[in-house]
């Protein structure tokens, strides 16, 4: 089984703390980072192997500009944004593909996630 | 072993609610018995779950943080409340205060740091992060310099023709009037009263008269 490594860069940081430790009890992933700005995440995205990232908090509404740079330098980079009252999260797959997640749950990001990969991995197959 | 603590949380952010509850379960001393998403609910809850300490969120969409710990302050007195805090906004600590939280704990804090809360507001200690600590006693400073004249005014002593002139000023005679009702000179009678606002740290002549009526400094009428 392949682990999904995963960065993070949550904020408040008892927030990030639920994200590392919901991600520390799933066997199939790892936290490999952990930022607290966009150019650190776009510099830990380029520098690391990584799998999917956790944005947070960001506004509900309009596309995050760190999504579409990060997608412009990971095109298979899955990322989960928080928005920021709590209520939605948003799954970028790539550039034109977004999903949203209302009141998201710790399962429903991880299940998002994996959805997400195992798509891509299929789509890989011949 | 003790007991465990009995725990509420009560936060709309799903993912932090939820999480927050599995986390705090994994700790052996600690047991959550109920969680909310909006105050109202909360409130509701806590009434019938009687926990020993609730975790509020300071910004919950139908009753805020302040209005909840209000509320279970006069219903639920036993109920020791952390209040979630986004941001170090002395007023907002003072008010949450105020309504009767036990603890003040920012979530830019870690929740290792929540947990020690937990415990010390367990204890019966109050508990403020650091960040929070400092505002609090930056805001009691202000209010310690508010106070201070006030003290100092109890032990200032007016003499007899100031005390003749403010009584005179509340009888609503101008400065020319006390003047010549004294038989001294309007500049005398203007320095009395410059003297004694300055005494006092006053600013207006009614400021003077309603000192000293409240303080019975006014002389009766002969």
């Amino acid at each position: 089984m392949q682990t999904i490594k995963v960065i993070l860069a949550s904020r408040p940081k008892i927030l990030s703390d639920v994200i590392r430790n919901l991600i520390d009890c799933q066997p199939d992933m790892q936290v490999v980072g952990e930022v607290l700005d966009p150019i650190e995440l776009l510099i830990a995205v380029m520098a690391t192997p990584v799998d999917a990232v956790i944005v947070t908090p960001l506004a509900s509404t309009g596309d995050p500009k760190i999504c579409h740079h990060l997608l412009a330098e990971r095109p298979r980079l899955k990322i989960i944004a928080l928005s920021e009252e709590g209520d939605a999260a948003f799954l970028y797959e790539s550039k034109s593909r977004k999903k949203r997640i209302d009141e998201p749950s710790g399962q429903l990001i991880l299940s998002a996630i994996r959805e997400s990969i195992n798509r891509n991995q299929k789509g890989k197959k011949p | 072993m003790n007991e465990p603590i009995r725990i509420f949380i009560a936060d709309d952010n799903r993912l932090l609610r939820e999480g927050l509850a599995s986390m705090l379960a994994q700790q052996e001393d600690m047991i959550v018995i109920g969680a909310a998403a909006s105050g109202s609910e909360a409130m509701e809850q806590i009434k019938t779950l009687h926990p020993e300490v609730a975790l509020i969120d300071i910004g919950m969409p139908d009753k805020d943080g302040i209005e909840v710990t209000q509320a279970l302050h006069q219903d639920s007195p036993d109920v020791k409340v952390i209040i979630l805090g986004m941001i170090d906004l002395t007023d907002e600590i003072m008010a949450c205060i105020e309504a009767g939280a036990t603890g003040y704990v920012l979530k830019e804090g870690s929740f290792d740091y929540l947990v020690e809360t937990i415990r010390s507001v367990h204890r019966g200690e109050s508990f403020c992060s650091p960040e929070v600590t400092a505002s609090l006693f930056s805001r009691i400073a202000e209010l310690a310099g508010a106070r201070m004249p006030k003290i100092a005014k109890s032990s200032i002593k007016l003499t007899g023709r100031e005390l003749e002139v403010v009584t005179l000023i509340a009888e609503g005679l101008s400065n020319k009037e006390i003047a010549q009702r004294l038989f001294i000179e309007t500049q005398t009678v203007k320095n009395h009263v410059h003297n004694l606002l300055d005494k006092l740290q006053l600013h207006t002549r009614l400021e003077a008269v309603q000192y000293a009526r409240a303080r019975n400094l006014l002389k009766k009428k002969q």
